[in-house]
This record gives structure tokens, C-alpha cells and sequence, in this order.
């Protein structure tokens, strides 16, 4: 099933566009394969629905088309179809639902939370603040970096969320989605097994003049290399 | 370019400069066309009329002016993105947060929704056998409202502060700590006014649809548009209340130091809850009229009768209640928590059903019909695979975890695009072709149609297609540019060169209106073959409609009457119908609510009295005429 969703994850954006690169698509840590799989299931599932649609539609057209022949002929009325109608009712519903159970288990495990609901010992906190137009990275023994994140490879990442002035949002596509980071209230976003890379960081929520460039590095490293940068 | 101003010398961009020249010389031109042609009585006729078929023209033209204006926003905006570090004109930070908000909130409110009001006014009461909406003048109030409101917001641009925080309009970014000059007290001010008018129409189509259909003309029988039109008047009045209360509290966090969206005592999420709480049946309000006007189009086109019509209403109805429980979805990212993010993913995915439901009857509909590809039939055509293309990426967006790395990207752009302008654009101009000889007695150029069709549609697609694919590259919007290295450069110079296409397609609306008008001949009252009573009436449809007034017996009653043969059958005795006057009454009113505004923005309290006080005069002088003594003396009716 995953490599077949890889597979037309691939080809359909790929010969869509030989040549870029799309970076939601190539999840670089945990978080985000899960969400790329659900991109990529969902996608899968609707393709259904669309072509179903497309098919039919040209058939209809094609078929029923005025022409010389029926220009004056009166088609019979139907009012309806019972069994059609309800056929389109709950294949829907059947399929929505195959697309639930996934939803709402990557949903129930991703949703940002306030800071009381994390409980993971082994995580890395870093606290993320975010300020018109930059953002400052506050690690575990107080050393501060301003538009460059490091990270250690393989952990479980937990970024504490709190801006000084409006609301921005935080996202490397690359490692997960977004969380919006606002005053006045800390927002909790993990990130988990992030793979080896430097990734971009950007902010995603319209913040004023400058939105466009606060964007941000973000680099994971070995466990060692993080140990070193740490005291350096 | 700096102009000396009273002594001083003000800093005025050069794309302000050329927009004030422009208006002047088309401002020049149009006067002098009106002089010569005398053409004074037509406008003061205009302005005083309460007509419905009068009414409607004016929204529609309006509606097309704002769309140029809005639709050059976003050439504009394509301009500035087709290649990376660009550096269009004037349009880099600042101008491009104004640009994109002024391309938003116009395109919103005073492009869909005025077109979309205006067909309702057109073809409403033809549809269901009024004679006029049920307050002809609440009707010109509304309308007068809108353009007020829609002068206001594009009086900011030309005094150089234009809104910039986005058609969201989010807080804190909002508030006058970070956007202190008057630009977003125009948006709240000119929204304010305009919504006023949109919730007076939405009682009197209410009302209209409720008391005056034609005898016979049961719920069970009435047509689609009018239906959905019925829906979305429900949706409007509660929706517009909702965005007028969010606006009242921004006002005052703006202008008098309260703090509900910021600081300790208020919360930036409470206005994102009012503005979406709104917004996403906002998004209905513009689907759901252009449902109706497919489903009588391709009824129409097919030979047929609608395929399921208690299905196709009851999903109306559904969309409509539906569309009050998703709005959460917008805000998967403000960290609401897992449970509702759940909800609201649940919630979202079940108004697919609806919605599909829709799609498979408008199919079934053309299965076993004569299917006549005309302007507005190809519209319709064109609709259905559009529109469930932007349905299908809804689905994939209410996936809330998935939906945290589409939200604020380009795939959201391409997103509702493909849904607003698949349907509700495409409606309009489906509607426009459709209705237009009931406005003018003249039916538009196909050929030029079709030109205007395909442009519209290759374009759109060009556009709106890689938008997908730069979004989840990572492309975030409101942003006005990008880096080489983001490797966006070919899919965004497509989208660029695909909006030329669709700017170019309206080349060919102005074409065929010039010709239809120079050349086109007079239709008579059914130029479609047309299913329902508005092919009964004149074209264009005259001010004393339904007289005598017919008798419905089945859905589709002027059709099953060609059909079979016969003529309609009709009656004098009927319900007595809204009177119509000539008034500048509601020219005033307008006018008096855009001074006040106009104080308030600039703080100028005097004037906002003076506006305030005459609209309240006015108010008092409207509740003490009483338009039915005079049309009884005249006509020497006795009213009821
Ligand atoms: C005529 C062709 C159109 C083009 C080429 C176009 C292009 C765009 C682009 C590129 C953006 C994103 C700007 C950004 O995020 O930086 C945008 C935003 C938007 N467009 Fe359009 N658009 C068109 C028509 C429409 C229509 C017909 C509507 C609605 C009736 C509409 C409604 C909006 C809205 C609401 C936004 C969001 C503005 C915001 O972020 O505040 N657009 N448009
Ligand atoms: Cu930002
Ligand atoms: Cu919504």
C-alpha cells in the first residue's frame, strides 16, 4: 500500500515536473512523512472521484450532443433515480470515511498543544520566538541563535511557540507543517527523527512589511556536532 | 514622486500618480459621451428608480467595473511574481500587502457578491412571478449602500492608504499598533456600510420569496436559482451579522483603545473565530447562487428537467447548515487542540457529500437530453470539472494534519480559486449570457462567447494549476517574492502568463458588447427555449410584469406549456404587488452613511455627526411617507 502511494506520489507530481524538487513531498523526519502519506492518500482517493466525474461528463456531452438528427426531438422526462441517487450518497460517505481513520489519527497525534499536555523526557525543547521579522532560537543551557535553527538528528524535537508583537507562523517544509506562533499564548509543535540536512524555515502567517523575508535555516545535525555548537 | 501640498511636500508612489490620471481622463471621456449623447435623463432616471430589472443592471455594472479594478490587482500581483527577486514597479512590501488585500476584499465583496445580488435582482422575480422584490425601495438602499461602500474602499488607494492586512484583516497585525494609518479603517468602514446593504437584501429576497411568488407556484415547484437564492439569503443575514459585530469591536480596539483582539483582557483568535464564523459561509453565499444558475442552465440546455430536484434542493439546504459548522477548519494551525481540529476535519469532509450529490444530477441531468452547447451551456460545462477540481483539493485540505503544510501556501490560492472562480465567476458570466436579453432585449454575440469561454478557461487553468505544485514546494502566500534557489521560477512564470490569458479573454466581453449593441437584433420573449415563467415576460422585462398573472401547475410551467400546446393559464385576482416610486431618498441615504464614515476614518467627529445626523433625518422622512396613499389616489385602487 505505502509504496504504492510513494509510487503515484512520484510519478504524478514528478512527470507533472521533471526537475524541482517538491519539498512537502520529500518529508526529511517523521512528522512529516506522516503527513506527506496522508497528502498522498487523500490525493490518491480524490483522483477517484475526479476521474469518475471527468469520464462521465465527456461521455454525457459527447453522446447526448444536439446534432441534425435529434435537433427537434423531445427527450423524456425523468424526475429522478432512486437507486443512482443513492449510490451517489454513500460510495461518498464509504470513501470519506476510509479517509477518516488516518485523519484523525496523524490529527490526534500532531495537533500543537499548550505546554502542560507534552510529557516526553527524552525530547529536546527549544523555545522559538518570533518577532517582526525574525526569529530567535533559545536552547536547553541558554545560548541564543537568530535565524538558524540546529538540531540533533533522530530525536524528538519539541519547539515551545511565543511571539513578541503579531501572529507569524513556523514551518520548514522539509520536517512538518506549520504552528502558529502567537503573543500571549506559548504553543507546543513536535517534530520527530529529523534525517541529517539543512532545510528552509519560513514564516507562513501574513505578519507585515517584512513577512517575506523572515525566513529562517534549519540545520540537523549528528548528536555530536549539536553537542559541540552547543558550547561553542 | 513628491507634490508640494500645502507647503508641505508629500510622498505620492508613481502607481497612485497614474491611477489618478487614468480616472481623470476616462472620468473626462465618460462626461463628455454623457453630454453629447444626453444622456442626463437616463442617469437621473437610474438613480431614483426602485425597479428590480433597473436595480440589478446597476450591480452588474458596477460589479464589471470593480472587476476590471480588481482583476488588474491581480495582473498586477502576477507581474510582480513571474520571476524571482523581481522588482515590478512600485509593487515590492508595503504596496504588495496593499495590492493582495485590495485584490481579496474587493474581488469578495464588491465583485461576486454584487454580480451575484444583481442577477437575483434580474431574475428572481421573473423567476417566481413577482412584480417586483417585496421594498422596492429597501432594494435601492441596498444597493446605494454597496456603492457607497465600494467607492469608500477604493477612495484609500487614491489617498495613498490603501488597506494592507490582508482580506482577513487578522489581529493584532490589524490593530492600530501595527497598521495605524487609516488604511484599515477604510476596510472596516466601507465593509460596514456595504454589509448593511447586503443584509437588506437578503430580508427582501427573503420576504420576496416568501409572499410573492404566482399562485401555484409552490415551494415544491419553484426553480433552482430562486431556491438557492431563498438558502443563501438565510446564510447572508446571519453571516453579515456576525462579520458587522467583528468589525464594530476592531473599530473600537482601532479608534478608542479597547483591547478584544490583543493585549491581556482580549485575544487575536477571537477575531479569527468572527471573521471565519463568517467566512466560510461566505464562501457558500457565493457557491450557492451559482449552483441555482447552473441547474436551471443545464436543465435548460439539456431539454430536461433537473435530475433529483428534492435531492438537488435538500442538499441546498444541507450545504447551507453544514457550512456553519466547518469554520474551524481555516484555523488548523492556531493550535485549538486535537479534538477540535478532529471535529472540524469531520465536519468539512461531510459537505463533500452534498456537494457531490449536486454534481452527479447536473451529470444526469444531460444523460438522455438534447444537450445544446451555447455561451451559458459551455459555461456550465466548463464549471463541473473546474469546480470539483477545487472540491477535491477541499477534501485533501480538511485532512487537518495535512492541512498544516498546506495552510497559507499557494495550494490554498490555487485551492479557492479554482472553487470562487469556478463557480461562482463562471456562474456569473454563465448568468450574464443567459439573462441578458431579459436586460436588454438583445442576446450576446456565441461566437464572441466562445472566444471569451475558452481564453477564460486555458487561462485559468495556466494560472491556477501550478500553484498546487509551488505550494507544496513551498511557496507561502502574501509573499512577493522568492529566491532563485526555491526553484519556483517556470511554474510561477506560467501562472503569470496564464493570467494574461484570462485578462485578455475580457478583451472579447467588451467586443461583444460593443457588437451585440451595434448589430444584434431584438429577441423576442424566449430566445433559449426557456423552462420558467421569466421567458413569459418581455425582453427586456418591463416594469408592469405578470399582468395578467399565470397559473402554476408543475415545475418548469412555461416549458410543459410549449410542450403540450397550450397557453399558461392566468388570473387578475392576485396578491397586491409592491409599488414602485421614484425616489433619490436612497441615493441620499448612502451618500450621508459614506460622510459619516468618512469622519469617523479621519477622525473628523463634526462631519461623522453631520453625516450621521442627516441619514437619521432621512430615516425619520422615509418613515413618514407613505408612497401607497398616492398610487391609490392615481390609480383609484383600494389596497386590501
Ligand atoms: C482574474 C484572475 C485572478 C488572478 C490571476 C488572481 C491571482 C491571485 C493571486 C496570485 C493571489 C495570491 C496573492 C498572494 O498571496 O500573494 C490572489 C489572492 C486572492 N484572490 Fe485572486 N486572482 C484572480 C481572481 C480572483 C477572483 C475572481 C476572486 C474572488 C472572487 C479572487 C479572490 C482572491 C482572494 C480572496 C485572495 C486572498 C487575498 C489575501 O490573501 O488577502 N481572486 N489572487
Ligand atoms: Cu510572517
Ligand atoms: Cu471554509
Amino acid at each position: 500500500m505505502k509504496n504504492i502511494l510513494i509510487r503515484i506520489r512520484l510519478l504524478v507530481f514528478a512527470c507533472l515536473l521533471t526537475g524541482c524538487d517538491i519539498s512537502v513531498l520529500d518529508p526529511q523526519s517523521k512528522t512529516a512523512d506522516n503527513q506527506a502519506f496522508l497528502i498522498s492518500f487523500s490525493f490518491a482517493l480524490m483522483m477517484i472521484v475526479l476521474i469518475i466525474v471527468f469520464l462521465l461528463m465527456t461521455r454525457f456531452v459527447w453522446k447526448y450532443r444536439e446534432t441534425e438528427h435529434n435537433k427537434n426531438t423531445i427527450p423524456k422526462d425523468i424526475k429522478g433515480n432512486k437507486k443512482l441517487e443513492l449510490t451517489w450518497t454513500i460510495l461518498p460517505i464509504l470513501l470519506l470515511t476510509v479517509l477518516a481513520v488516518p485523519t484523525i489519527a496523524v490529527t490526534y497525534n500532531q495537533s500543537a498543544t499548550t505546554p502542560k499536555a507534552t510529557t516526553q523526557d527524552d525530547a529536546i525543547h527549544i523555545d522559538v520566538t518570533a518577532q517582526q521579522f525574525f526569529w530567535t532560537f533559545t536552547y536547553g543551557n541558554g545560548k541564543e541563535s537568530t535565524n538558524e535553527l540546529v538540531i540533533p538528528e533522530n530525536k524528538s524535537i519539541v519547539f515551545h511557540l511565543k511571539s513578541t508583537d503579531v501572529i507569524h507562523s513556523f514551518w520548514i517544509p522539509s520536517l512538518g507543517g506549520k504552528t502558529d506562533v502567537l503573543p500571549e499564548k506559548e504553543l507546543v509543535y513536535k517534530i520527530d527523527n529529523p534525517k541529517k540536512g539543512t532545510y528552509d524555515g519560513k514564516c507562513a502567517e501574513f505578519c507585515g512589511v517584512n513577512h517575506t523575508k523572515m525566513r529562517f535555516t534549519a540545520r540537523v545535525v549528528s548528536e555530536e556536532t549539536y553537542q559541540k555548537w552547543l558550547t561553542k | 514622486m513628491t507634490i508640494p501640498f500645502f507647503g508641505k511636500s508629500i510622498f505620492v508612489p508613481s502607481d497612485i500618480i497614474a491611477a489618478w490620471i487614468l480616472s481623470i481622463v476616462l472620468g473626462a471621456i465618460l462626461f463628455i459621451y454623457v453630454m453629447n449623447k444626453r444622456k442626463w435623463p437616463l442617469i437621473w432616471e437610474y438613480m431614483r428608480t426602485t425597479n428590480h430589472r433597473k436595480i440589478g443592471t446597476m450591480y452588474i455594472l458596477f460589479g464589471v467595473i470593480f472587476f476590471l479594478r480588481a482583476g488588474t490587482d491581480a495582473l498586477l500581483i502576477r507581474l510582480q511574481l513571474a520571476q524571482p527577486h523581481a522588482a515590478f514597479w512600485v509593487f515590492q512590501q508595503e504596496k504588495y500587502n496593499e495590492l493582495f488585500t485590495t485584490h481579496g476584499t474587493m474581488m469578495i465583496f464588491f465583485v461576486a457578491m454584487p454580480l451575484l445580488i444583481g442577477l437575483m435582482n434580474v431574475a428572481v422575480p421573473l423567476q417566481i412571478g413577482a412584480r417586483d422584490l417585496a421594498f422596492p425601495f429597501l432594494n435601492a438602499v441596498s444597493f446605494w449602500l454597496f456603492l457607497a461602500g465600494a467607492i469608500l474602499f477604493n477612495m484609500s488607494f487614491f489617498f495613498n492608504s490603501a488597506p494592507n492586512a490582508g482580506w482577513t484583516g487578522y489581529a493584532p497585525l490589524s490593530t492600530d499598533t501595527f497598521t495605524p494609518s487609516v488604511g484599515n479603517d477604510y476596510f472596516v468602514f466601507s465593509l460596514q456600510v456595504s454589509g448593511l446593504g447586503t443584509i437588506f437584501t437578503a430580508i427582501n429576497m427573503i420576504v420576496t420569496i416568501v409572499r410573492h411568488r404566482a399562485p401555484g407556484m409552490r415551494l415544491t415547484r419553484m426553480p433552482l436559482f430562486s431556491w438557492a437564492t431563498l438558502i443563501t439569503s438565510f446564510l447572508i443575514l446571519i453571516a453579515f451579522s456576525v462579520l458587522s459585530m467583528g468589525l464594530y469591536l476592531l473599530m473600537f480596539d482601532r479608534m478608542f483603545g479597547t483591547g478584544f483582539f490583543s493585549g491581556d483582557t482580549g485575544n487575536p483568535v477571537y477575531w479569527q473565530h468572527l471573521f471565519w464564523i463568517f467566512g466560510h459561509p461566505e464562501v457558500y453565499i457565493l457557491a450557492l447562487p451559482a449552483f441555482g444558475i447552473f441547474s436551471d442552465i443545464i436543465s435548460t440546455f439539456s431539454k430536461k428537467r433537473i435530475f433529483g430536484y428534492p435531492a438537488m434542493v435538500l442538499s441546498i439546504i444541507l450545504i447551507g447548515f453544514l457550512g456553519f459548522m466547518v469554520w474551524a477548519h481555516h484555523m488548523f494551525t492556531v493550535g485549538l487542540g486535537p479534538m477540535a481540529n478532529t471535529f472540524f476535519a469531520i465536519t468539512t469532509m461531510l459537505i463533500a457529500v452534498p456537494t457531490g450529490i449536486k454534481v452527479f444530477n447536473w451529470l444526469f441531468t444531460m444523460r438522455g437530453g438534447v444537450v445544446k452547447i451555447t455561451t451559458p451551456m459551455l459555461f456550465a460545462l466548463g464549471f463541473i470539472p473546474t469546480f470539483v477540481m477545487g472540491g477535491v483539493t477541499g477534501v485533501m485540505l480538511s485532512v487537518a494534519a495535512a492541512n498544516f503544510q498546506y495552510h497559507d501556501t499557494h495550494f490554498v490560492v490555487a485551492h479557492f480559486h479554482y472553487t470562487i472562480i469556478g463557480s461562482t465567476i463562471l456562474g456569473i458570466f454563465a448568468g450574464i449570457y443567459f439573462w441578458y436579453p431579459k436586460v436588454t432585449g438583445k442576446v450576446l454575440d456565441e461566437k464572441l462567447g466562445k472566444w471569451h469561454f475558452w481564453l477564460f478557461i486555458i487561462g485559468f487553468h495556466l494560472t491556477f494549476l501550478p500553484m498546487h505544485v509551488t505550494g507544496l514546494q513551498g511557496m507561502p502566500r502574501r509573499v512577493y517574492t522568492y529566491q532563485w534557489g526555491d526553484d519556483l521560477f517556470a511554474l510561477n512564470l506560467t501562472s503569470t502568463i496564464g493570467a494574461f490569458l484570462m485578462g485578455s479573454s475580457m478583451l472579447f466581453v467588451g467586443w461583444n458588447l460593443y457588437k451585440t449593441h451595434k448589430h444584434g437584433k431584438k429577441v423576442g420573449n424566449d430566445p433559449w427555449d426557456g423552462r420558467t415563467l421569466e421567458w413569459t415576460v418581455q425582453s427586456p422585462s418591463q416594469e408592469n410584469t405578470f399582468e395578467p398573472m399565470p397559473i402554476v401547475k408543475e415545475m418548469d410551467p412555461f416549458w410543459y406549456a410549449k410542450v403540450s400546446g397550450e397557453k399558461l393559464r392566468t388570473t387578475n385576482n392576485t396578491r397586491p404587488a409592491p409599488i414602485s416610486v421614484n425616489t433619490i431618498l436612497p441615493f441620499c441615504i448612502a451618500f450621508s452613511l459614506s460622510i459619516m464614515s468618512l469622519g469617523m476614518i479621519y477622525t473628523w467627529y463634526l462631519l461623522a455627526v453631520l453625516g450621521g445626523a442627516s441619514a437619521f433625518l432621512l430615516f425619520i422622512v422615509r418613515s413618514l411617507t407613505d408612497e401607497r396613499k398616492a398610487y391609490d389616489l392615481k390609480e383609484g385602487h383600494s389596497n386590501e
